[in-house]
């Protein structure tokens, strides 16, 4: 079974302090200064595609794991850590235009790599991307290979060769089904799915391969429905009183007494 | 300006879908310039009685299909929707609003966004604002293709309760055995356990990373229900499996509005922020003085969570046996 991850990376905003958060006139926001890093979707997604690998090894079936990224070059570290991981292939498709919110540019090449350069059984990304936070791109890759389509997937495992077990979340609880491939997975909230780390002897030995690179003008990328025109920081500030008091006792008592009893005891 | 309303009845939520959908048009959307109509699709024949309760608008399409699946509700729509009149489609802000929003959009070559926070529409284009960089920043974005598929962000409209309508006109569609062909087997549904009033609780205590374990998760959800408060999880605790996912605050769980909150062992991140902003009262409990949340709480203690919790519970249990 061939499995395509597609993941982004983006600066951690987290790290960015008030005085930091400014709007460009081209709309852009510096975060140059920041690491990137995984969204907590793909991570899961990735983390998933390599315990489908453990699995296949076990039951005597074949999964093949590749990954992609359209990424002007701060990604590479990441893809090095992959292929660490044993991807078989990392592909980094240099964009010349800003993708941040253009989920079916993205979703268009995704697409085309797989219709014209590397056939999948199964294609997951991430439910949402945490710069353009546009929560389109694995939706639109589906509705444009014209698959199925599993969102806020949780859990995967392998069934057979052409067949996966999927638990999903809905509105109001989760739904277990086997999907027989090709299908797209959304990947939603899946607990425990940090993404391993490799060993030091499988960085030297495996971490060291190039990325294939492939530019942007092989791709066709579709006319955008939807344009940003403004972008606004948003602020949340209170007044943040600091209860002192000499041990934590001290101030339980203050936040008791001051705060909460008179708060809860009225009506 | 003629839009749609899509409710997925086939879960329960259905009213909250409703009254959702009534808030976000009696917000956005001018009367006098708009004509609407509700589809709603349910599965289970007893649930029929009560759908034309559940319609915001004046006409109401009431369509059966076998069960839940977006594919289902996809091809239902393109049967029903053929005419390519409708300016608008509203979906409910839970999964499955989102992304059947996206898709029909898709396959309807119109434009959507999901997650809307604010609109301004008229026929030929429409002007809508939804959060960017994990909810640091609100964006806006011009939609210019028909049809127009928005989904709100959770939250961002109070729900408004439905007028009973004497002359709805409702039209019913079967299309139960229309989709053979989804290949999926094996079907297993697992409910979740539901929280009554976690949207809404007068009193809220979350719990975050900070909590190191699941050990401690549980001892904060005892304080909570000694203290009669509701509780709740950040997604840090929720993807380590320290709490069920159902319980988490935030932009992908519930955004609550309670009067007093404590967040404690949380760093405040925007995306968690925005499920608690609503509150009256945020008090941060934090061993960090430079946390994120100290900045947007009302009062903070700097200390270990555990140790002010565990004598909080005190002064709770002293007045409890007093009044008593
Ligand atoms: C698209 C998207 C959607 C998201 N949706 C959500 C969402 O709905 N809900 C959500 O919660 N997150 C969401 N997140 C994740 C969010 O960005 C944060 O990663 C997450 O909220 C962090 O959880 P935390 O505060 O518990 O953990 P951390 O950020 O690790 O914070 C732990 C805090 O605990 C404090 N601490 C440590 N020990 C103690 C102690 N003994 N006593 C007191 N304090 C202590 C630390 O100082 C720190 O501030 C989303 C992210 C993305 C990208
Ligand atoms: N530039 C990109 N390269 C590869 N995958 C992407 C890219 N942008 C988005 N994705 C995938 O699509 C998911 C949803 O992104 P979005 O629609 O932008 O919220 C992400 O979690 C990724 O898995």
């Amino acid at each position: 079974m061939r499995i395509l991850v597609c993941f982004k990376a983006a600066p951690d905003v987290e790290m960015l302090i008030d005085e930091d958060w400014a709007v460009d006139k081209k709309l852009k926001i510096d975060t140059s200064f920041v690491k990137n890093t995984l969204n907590t979707y793909d991570e899961s997604a990735l983390e998933i595609a390599l315990n489908l690998r453990d699995a296949s090894e076990a039951l005597g079936t074949n999964v093949e794991l590749s990954t992609l990224t359209v990424d002007g070059g701060g990604a590479t570290a990441i893809l090095k850590t992959l292929y660490a991981l044993r991807f078989t292939k990392a592909v980094r498709i240099e964009p010349q235009e800003d993708l941040r919110f253009r989920p079916a540019a993205t979703a268009a090449i995704i697409c085309q790599y797989v219709l014209h350069h590397s056939p999948q059984d199964a294609v997951l990304l991430g439910r949402q991307s945490d710069i353009g936070e546009n929560a389109k791109t694995s939706l639109l890759v589906a509705e444009m290979l014209g698959w199925p389509c599993i969102s806020q997937a949780t859990h995967i495992e392998l069934a057979d060769e052409n067949h996966l077990m999927v638990t999903h979340q809905v509105d109001d609880g989760h739904i277990r089904q086997r999907i027989r491939t090709p299908c797209v997975f959304s990947v939603g909230d899946a607990p425990c799915t940090s993404l391993r780390v490799p060993t030091l002897r499988d960085r030297m030995q495996y971490g060291k391969k190039a990325v294939d690179v492939l530019s942007v003008e092989d791709f066709q990328l579709p006319v955008e429905t939807e344009t940003l025109t403004g972008l606004e920081i948003l602020r949340h500030a209170r007044a943040g009183v600091i209860i002192e008091g000499k041990n934590p006792a001290e101030k339980a008592r203050v936040l008791y007494e001051e705060h909460l009893k008179p708060m809860l005891s009225q009506k | 300006m003629k839009f749609k309303c899509i409710i997925n009845g086939c879960l329960s939520h259905t009213r909250a879908q409703a009254e959702e959908l009534n808030g976000f048009i009696s917000r956005f959307l001018d009367p006098e310039a708009s004509d609407g109509t509700t589809i709603i699709f349910y599965s289970q024949k007893d649930e029929r009685k009560a759908l034309p309760g559940l319609v915001p608008t004046q006409r109401a399409e009431l369509v059966r299909i076998d069960r839940y699946h977006p594919e289902s509700i996809l091809d239902a729509l393109a049967r029903i929707e053929y005419s390519d009149d409708a300016d608008l489609y509203l979906f409910p802000s839970g999964f499955a609003g989102s992304e059947i929003a996206v898709r029909w959009a898709f396959r309807q070559k119109g434009s959507s966004l999901v997650q809307v926070k604010h609109i301004d529409c008229t026929r030929d284009r429409v002007i809508a604002k939804k959060t960017a960089y994990v909810d640091h920043v609100l964006a806006t974005f011009r939609l210019d293709r028909r049809p127009f598929c928005l989904s709100p962000a959770r939250g961002c409209v109070d729900r408004l309760p439905i007028r009973a309508r004497d002359n709805l006109v409702v039209t019913e569609h079967d299309f139960t055995g229309l989709n053979k062909g989804i290949r999926a087997h094996d079907f297993h549904w697992i409910p979740v356990e539901h929280a009554k009033h976690f949207e809404n609780p007068r009193f809220l205590i979350v719990g975050g990373r900070g909590l190191q374990n699941k050990e401690n998760v549980q001892f904060l959800k005892n304080m909570a229900d000694a203290v009669g408060a509701e509780f709740g999880i950040s997604r840090a605790v929720a993807l380590n499996a320290w709490g069920p996912m159902h319980r988490l605050i935030g932009v992908s769980g519930t955004i609550a509005k309670p009067e007093i909150c404590i967040a404690a062992g949380v760093s405040g991140a925007a995306a968690f922020y925005a499920g608690i902003e609503k509150s009256k009262f945020i008090i941060a409990i934090n061993t960090d003085p430079l946390a994120r949340i100290i900045k947007s709480s009302d009062v903070v203690v700097i200390d270990d969570y555990k140790t002010v919790m565990a004598e909080l519970l005190k002064f709770f249990t002293f007045d409890g046996a007093n009044e008593a």
